[in-house]
């Protein structure tokens, strides 16, 4: 009977013992708030498809890391020898993000900033975003390398904006990214209205130029010309901008087209699911619901907003110096914002309200990949001046 | 032509040689530098033995680690190859921008970091490669040494020389923590415009150069166009359509099971289906029996 007794004692108290390590047991408010935001996620991607490619892994990756579990058993990603841990590597180290730009230049056609060079001007005005938001966040106190990494949100470029506050403000990085990621998202929701507004009837019905048809010499010398031009004036773009660079001759080369269908194919999807899910799962609630965290999110918008400005602004004072013509029509200066191609895709819906024949998609792209070299080497920039 | 793209090829080849080169001499034992030490060591740092001894400090300057295995230090010029550090120890390898402490003691019994010499007032001290022949570094001792305070670079890998204020044996001779490019950026400039007006032009100018470039380009090849207008260019060449075998089978499968009516309902899906084979335990047991018996 004693023998017994004690048996059901030593089970209950292992089952106690059991249910303080569940996530029931750990769970904050905090884990919850995470959990809703990971579904808010995964639902704006299936249901709406925003950005699912990457809302999906981040959404999902918010769902794991917010299992509250007892720290000391290598489960969490902040956990030395973790799995996640391992995985996280290639985002704390700044591995995955160039990448995911070899990438993006081996799908990348940069055919429309060649035949008309002058867009690539537009993705320069676009980086304001970047600046402006790293005025405010100094302003509101954060400090100059913090600033620096907030205000890259603004560049609309996931990979770089990891890439840049997992040097600059590491602390930081998950809220970044998430912040960065979202807006991306947005991009569809965020633009119109500020375009809408800066632009009147007779500036949003510019028909622009049919580009012309650029040759294969033109396209091979691109990214050479790219690399030595950009790498030599900021030279610490170096990891983001050579492999944007040469992701792009494997695509234009035409003779490694194995290699550019790798880097373009298999290679972009599987660093996407593992820096998806790991900066997803690095929203921990103990880390990431903080105060800075809504700091962050509110100037991730504010950057672009201004950045879309820049870009619409410039087009509008950059057409004061063009004939009529060779005008540009400003509803593509939001594309200098790199969300390759949502915020090119913004510029024809929102062209297409006013004038049905006028497919402003194309002039868009220009601006559009300029965005993506002007935010790399702005992150470029930043990381020499305030490192 | 092809000898020319032969002598061409050669060249690139032997520059790329002559850049590893030069990329191996920047991040190799030629880095290295004697960073601090001191000669009388009357109550300073302590040694494994719990002496006190002349000791030497030196200083990875270069960003991989580099392993000073096989290196000789001296504090004769005469005699190059004095003390040879040992190779294949991990404790001679040392890490991006980190430090290794040498006792001077004559000791060299005590360990492979305790060298068979001691510093002399006046004197000179020496790191030689592993050759033997080539001098990585050296320092003119002061004649009349201070006791306990330590002849250093006042920057690690600097060329300055003082005595410093502390005593920094293994870490870095600035003790003062070093202030970041951001830090130093917010104190001429709080509020972030000159950064704004800096980068955004810094911006501008890397894809102006880009625009100018690419617009040269383009007209350079319009010119050349018009110059040979009746010649059509290669790249303008409409061309040839390079559909694989598989892709055209697949066409041709699928337009002949839309003209028999074959296809799916479903859109874009094209279905194979496997010819079905009625089973029977005979026709199990033949297709055992199909493999020859060895």
């Amino acid at each position: 009977m004693e023998q017994a007794t004690s048996f059901i004692g030593f089970v209950i108290e292992n089952l106690f013992h059991f249910l303080a390590f569940t996530a029931f047991a750990n769970l904050t408010v905090g884990h919850l708030i995470m959990i809703l935001i990971g579904l808010v996620f995964i639902y704006l991607a299936i249901a709406k498809e925003y950005e699912p490619m990457l809302l999906v892994p981040i959404g999902f990756g918010i769902l794991m890391g917010n299992i509250a579990f007892v720290p000391g058993f290598k489960i969490g990603i902040y956990e030395s020898g973790s799995v996640l841990n391992y995985l996280y590597f290639g985002v704390s180290q700044g591995i995955y993000p160039p990448l995911i730009f070899l990438g993006i230049g081996a799908m990348t056609d940069f055919s429309a900033l060649i035949s008309n060079p002058k867009l690539i001007l537009i993705g320069a005005a676009a980086q304001l975003g970047i600046f402006g938001a790293y005025c405010i966040a100094l302003m509101l106190g954060f400090s100059p390398m913090e600033a620096g990494a907030i205000g890259i949100i603004g560049g609309a470029d996931g990979p770089t904006a990891i890439f840049l506050s997992s040097k600059l403000a590491p602390d930081l990085m998950g809220a970044i990214a998430i912040s960065a990621y979202s807006y991306m998202a947005l991009v569809p929701v965020i633009q119109p209205p500020i375009m809408r507004l800066l632009t009147n009837s007779k500036e949003r019905v510019i028909r622009m130029r049919p580009p012309r048809t650029v040759s294969k010499l033109e396209k091979i010398m691109f990214p050479i010309v790219g690399l030595l031009l950009t790498c030599f004036l900021v030279p610490s773009g170096l990891p983001l901008l050579g492999m944007l660079f040469f992701g792009n001759l494997l695509k234009e080369s035409t003779v490694t087209k194995r290699l550019a269908d790798t880097a373009k194919g298999p290679l972009i999807d599987i660093v996407t699911i593992l820096i998806g899910l790991t900066v997803g799962a690095s929203t921990q609630a103990t880390s990431f619901l903080t105060p800075k965290s809504i700091g962050i999110f509110l100037l991730g918008a504010l950057s672009f907003v201004i950045a879309t400005t820049g870009g619409v602004l410039f087009v509008k004072f950059f057409n004061l110096f063009l004939k009529d013509g060779n005008k540009i029509n400003p509803l593509i200066g939001n594309a200098g914002v790199s969300a390759v191609p949502d915020s090119a895709r913004v510029s024809q819906v929102v062209g297409q309200e006013y004038d049905k024949t006028n497919h402003l998609l194309m002039h868009a792209m220009g601006p559009n990949v300029a965005g993506v070299i002007g935010s790399a080497v702005a992150a470029g920039i930043l990381l020499s001046f305030l490192m | 032509m092809r000898y020319i793209q032969v002598c061409l090829i050669t060249a690139c080849m032997m520059l790329t040689g002559l850049a590893g080169v030069a990329t191996l001499n920047a991040q190799s034992t030629l880095d290295l530098r004697i960073n601090e030490l001191l000669v009388h060591n009357d109550s300073n740092y302590v040694d494994d033995y719990g002496r006190h001894g002349s000791w030497i400090e030196i200083f990875n300057s270069a960003y991989n680690t580099v392993d000073m295995g096989g290196m000789y230090l001296t504090n004769d010029l005469q005699q190059p190859t004095k003390y040879r550090i040992p190779k294949g120890q991990m404790i001679t390898q040392i890490p991006s921008r980190s430090f290794l402490v040498f006792w001077a003691d004559n000791r060299p019994t005590n360990g492979i970091l305790h060298l068979n010499f001691e510093l002399k007032d006046g004197g000179v001290l020496a790191l030689y490669d592993a050759s033997g022949k080539t001098l990585v570094d050296s320092v003119k001792i002061p004649d009349q040494s201070q006791h306990d305070v330590t002849w250093g670079r006042l920057e690690d890998g600097g060329t300055q020389w003082t005595y410093l204020k502390q005593t920094t044996p293994g870490s870095s001779n600035l003790t003062a923590s070093p202030i970041t490019g951001g830090e130093r950026f917010v104190k001429v400039d709080p509020k972030g415009f000159g950064m704004t007006m800096i980068a955004m032009g810094v911006v501008f100018l890397a894809l102006i150069v880009l625009f100018l470039f690419f617009k040269f380009m383009g007209w350079s090849l319009n010119r050349q166009g018009a110059g040979a207008k009746h010649a059509v260019p290669q790249s303008d060449m409409p061309e040839k359509a390079t559909t694989s075998g598989e892709i055209n089978a697949a066409i041709a499968m699928a337009l002949y099971m839309h003209k028999n009516q074959l296809h799916d309902h479903e859109n874009t899906v094209l279905t194979i289906n496997q010819v079905s084979r009625t089973y029977s335990p005979w026709s199990s047991k033949i297709y055992g029996l199909r493999r020859n018996p060895r």
